[in-house]
């Protein structure tokens, strides 16, 4: 409001000054230091209690598996038994109801059978990780592609920033297919279950999982979930590869084939992106379905890559980086985040409402297990830090336009949806015994510092501004108007 | 604000600010058309038809409808959920075009709006007369009475409708009105009957377009689009969960919200260009609701459409995947049932026909688009159809199991609520701007 025409913007391109990038390399490494430690940590736990709890315990074996997944559906029918109608809320409010706590158990001696503790919960977080970072990529490339197809032009000065971050999507494949890859025994139990091979009528034959081995099997997962992220990867390069023709020839010509591949890559992406979602994070439950759970995983995405795409827009500026880019864009960036995170709030509920109204127990068992005293503090954070503090910081028009508060709110999403996946995996991996401890700020530190090393990398290889873009002038002109 | 040369003009013809005004304001200035008439009256006799069946339905009874102990729900909530659906376009337009600053819905909003409240009403009719004794509909309410247990239960997302809906109703109405006043003010200073001065003068509530009023008018406006904004999503949220929160396969899915709000913004966008078409072919408004306009509905059709498709391929892959064999059959009989006509219906007028928007002769041609739009009506209307009739006819005792068909009294009333809708809509293009002068007024290239 109120300031002068832009006619022209100047080319500009970022530095990743050794400085920065000594940095960015410390956060890593400091990351793996405390990852190791954090291993070390529980492997030292897990000695004093193996010393104290009953030796049997111990000895089991992965060959106990399947008497392990008997158990797991006696649970589920002991469940089903009993009246349900208040039970989920004492069931995570008791502290040692017997049969309530079945599941509980369960998932207790789920850690353990599955071989030490430490590794079971290092598989989890290595794919809590690369899931969370490969959902700011193909969130970024989703905004991307939703810009071109909408004909938006507001954002166009933050393109070269969304381009970057899509960049890290072969890290993600090569993260996410290899912890997949290798902890698959570690992560999904119904991996372990049809390695068993059991026949019908056999001690330990599961039904339910049997019926879904047309879709929960190594092929979806192994092959499937690479070959889907491949195309979104090639997908990437497309659009990526448009951009740059037309930073160097100009023209109209790459602007309309972007928004063609834009629009084909969102039909795309709505379905690879539910498949995904149902291989990767649904089948962690592999009893449990939900038909929104595709939508969930989409919020958490979108409402990240925005935060994302806005802090990377912050630290540029900070750094004297893309003066043009006025606060009125970065404000239209904030609402994006607010009503995002509106977005994901009303998803949740929805899911959340359905599931407990109807209060059906394959379905409540869900929240059952993320309700638990160990697991309720996690699930009442996640709604305060995705949704009730976004939404009261952000709804300020100054907020949105103050990099400081859009810091804090920004880093409530971030943090908020890192225990949104933590909820998610844990229950099924870890247990009731998942904690936060030095093994996951660790790790976290390390992927965080990867994925910020990599895009800052990236982004310093090119102009920080796609200069012959049709709608860059709109954009440095850009006036959110109230 | 800047605009890129690439962006094509959204009202053509170069037109001037008298020209907005005198080519909006014709319709309500000359006497109307052979063609309104024939319109006119045409809806008037099928309004007649409605009246004429609810009539019958309260005076002989909710028996002379084909609805069952089983199929207890049949045509009467299928078109209540239409017409609810048809009704978000206009709130969409309004709300959240707004907030997106899409300007083309200027010359669209009016209308869209009205069809909004029209069809609100029409929606109305069938869940007032499915309680039977409609005199006692006010029980729907939670007033202080003297009939001993008589409470309305909070529990029940069917009261959650009444408030969901008649807040829906209250804010449409209120967001309509508030942009008709400058309009309704310039027909009363172009006026030149006595009458037409004293009635427009009394709707404008002393408009004068100073300064001052226009600031509050916009501030207002403002507040309205973000209070309407969550309206667009609550309204048919509230409306899934009359189904999701049951215990019925094929009801029960927690996709149902969002998917339900989606397919209401289709249908919605189906209705809007059906009648916009006709609009600027009988009104001669081509130059205002352009062939860019028909291009971005059909956009928003094609979007839409796409997601209420994905929607129903999660869900028939969920019910597959879950493993429980009452979901397996509620989504295989839905397909292959005695239903099935109903279900491919649905599929291929939702699904696979708007796709056909992909190519540009097809979003720019507009006898094909109102072809288009039709069968996006229809579809959406089988949608409705299938989700109620199809999980409700089979339930878990085959001692139950039943058929439904609607009579010919349902049909009636059925029928009766397009003639309501277009009746209203008639005399709404006949006595008010069909398109927001105002607004347009400010995005005319031309201007001064």
């Amino acid at each position: 409001m109120g300031h002068h025409h832009i006619s022209e913007v100047n080319d500009e391109k970022y530095i990743f000054t050794g400085r920065s990038k000594v940095i960015v390399g410390l956060v890593f490494v400091v990351g793996l230091i405390l990852t190791f430690i954090g291993v070390n940590q529980i492997k030292h736990e897990d000695a004093h209690k193996s010393g104290a709890a009953n030796v049997e315990e111990h000895a089991a074996t992965n060959q106990d598996l399947p008497v392990h997944t008997v158990g797991m559906q006696d649970d589920h029918q002991a469940h089903g038994d009993e009246s349900h109608a208040e039970e989920h809320t004492e069931h995570a409010e008791a502290s040692h109801g017997e049969e309530a706590h079945g599941e509980e158990e369960h998932a207790e001696a789920h850690g353990s059978h599955h071989g030490p503790s430490w590794l079971a919960r290092l598989w989890a977080n290595l794919l809590l990780n690369s899931y969370y970072f490969m959902l700011f990529a193909v969130g970024a490339l989703f905004f991307l592609a939703v810009n071109y197809a909408a004909n938006a032009g507001w954002s166009t000065l933050l393109k070269r920033v969304i381009e970057s971050i899509t960049s890290y999507i072969p890290i993600g494949i090569l993260t996410l297919g290899l912890v997949i890859y290798f902890g698959k025994e570690h992560l999904y139990h119904w991996v372990v279950y049809l390695n068993q091979g059991l026949d019908a009528g056999q001690p330990g034959f599961d039904k339910i999982l049997a019926g879904k081995d047309w879709f929960l099997s190594s092929g979806w997962l192994l092959i499937g979930v690479p070959t889907i992220m491949i195309i979104w990867w090639v997908f990437r390069i497309i659009l990526v590869r448009l951009s740059h023709k037309e930073d160097e020839q100009g023209g109209l010509s790459f602007f309309k084939k972007s928004v063609i591949y834009s629009a084909a890559f969102l039909v795309v992406f709505a379905f690879s992106f539910s498949v995904l979602s149902w291989l990767v994070m649904m089948s962690i439950d592999p009893h449990w379905y939900s038909t929104m759970y595709s939508v969930y995983n989409f919020a958490i995405a979108f409402v990240t890559s925005l935060t994302v795409i806005c802090f990377f827009t912050l630290y540029l500026k900070s750094k004297g980086y893309m003066e043009v880019v006025s606060d009125e864009v970065i404000h239209d960036l904030g609402k994006f985040m607010f009503a995002f995170s509106i977005f994901w709030g009303y998803i949740f509920v929805c899911q959340f409402l359905l599931i407990w109204y109807a209060n059906i127990t394959e379905e409540s068992i869900y929240f059952a297990q993320r309700l638990t005293p160990n697991f309720k503090w996690f699930f009442r954070s996640n709604i305060i830090m995705c949704f009730a503090l976004p939404f009261l910081i952000l709804m300020m028009r100054n907020a949105k336009r103050h990099p400081k508060v859009l810091l804090v709110a920004g880093s409530m999403i971030l943090l908020g949806h890192w225990l949104d996946l933590f909820i998610m995996i844990m229950p099924g991996t870890v247990g009731q015994s998942a904690q936060i401890g030095v093994l996951e700020i660790g790790l976290t530190m390390a992927f965080a510092g990867l994925f910020i090393f990599w895009v800052l990398n990236n982004l310093s290889k090119r102009n920080l501004y796609a200069k012959n873009h049709p709608y860059l002038l709109e954009s440095a002109n850009h006036d959110v108007g109230v | 604000m800047f605009e890129a040369s690439i962006r094509q003009p959204l009202v053509e013809g170069n037109k001037s600010i008298a020209d907005v005004s005198n080519d909006i304001c014709a319709p309500i200035e000359n006497k109307p058309t052979k063609l309104w008439w024939l319109g006119f009256t045409l809806s008037f006799a099928f309004l007649m038809l409605m009246v004429l069946s609810l009539g019958w339905t309260v005076w002989e009874g909710i028996g002379t409808w084909g609805v069952n102990k089983t199929v207890m729900w049949g045509w009467d909530i299928t078109n209540f959920v239409f017409w609810v659906g048809i009704g978000h376009a206009g709130t969409l337009i309004s709300a959240i075009l707004l907030l997106f600053r899409q300007k083309w819905r200027m010359s669209i909003n009016r209308s869209a709006e009205a069809m909004t409240i029209f069809a609100v009403l029409c929606a109305a009719q069938f869940p007032l007369f499915h309680m039977g004794r409609v005199w006692l509909a006010y029980w729907a309410l939670p007033l202080p009475n003297m009939f001993g247990s008589l409470w309305v239960n909070f529990n029940s997302p069917l009261l959650w409708d009444v408030f969901a809906i008649s807040t829906y109703l209250s804010v449409s109405l209120l967001f309509w009105y508030l942009g008709l006043i400058p309009d309704i003010a310039t027909v009363r200073d172009r006026a030149v009957t006595k009458a037409r001065k004293f009635w427009y003068g009394f709707f404008a509530m002393g408009w004068n377009g100073s300064a001052r009023t226009w600031h509050r008018y916009e501030i207002v406006a403002l507040i309205l689009a973000g209070v309407s904004t969550p309206l667009v999503l609550s309204v048919h949220t509230i409306v899934s969960m009359d189904f999701a929160t049951s215990v019925i396969p094929g009801w029960h899915t927690t996709i149902f919200p969002p998917y339900f709000v989606a397919g209401a913004i289709f249908s919605g966008f189906g209705m809007v260009l059906t009648l916009l078409i006709i609009v600027r072919k009988v009104l001669n408004l081509q130059q205002y609701i352009t062939i860019g306009h028909l291009d971005a509905m059909t956009k928003v059709v094609m979007l839409t459409g796409s997601i209420v498709g994905v929607a129903y391929l999660t869900e028939f892959f969920i019910a597959a995947y879950s493993g429980v064999v009452y979901e397996q059959y509620a989504f295989l009989n839905r397909a292959f049932g005695p239903y099935w006509w109903a279900y491919w219906t649905m599929m291929s007028c939702n699904l696979l026909a708007p796709q056909v928007f992909w190519f540009k002769w097809a979003r720019t041609t507009p006898w094909f688009i109102f072809m288009l739009s039709i069968v996006v009506n229809i579809g959406m209307w089988f949608e409705r159809f299938v989700i109620i009739v199809t999980s409700l006819h089979r339930d878990y005792l085959t001692s139950s199991w039943a058929m439904y068909s609607a009579t010919i009294t349902e049909v009636g009333i059925f029928l009766g609520t397009m003639g309501l809708f277009f009746t209203c809509f008639f005399l709404f293009s006949k006595f008010l701007p069909v398109i927001n002068m105002s607004e347009v007024k400010s995005i005319i290239k031309s201007r001064e």
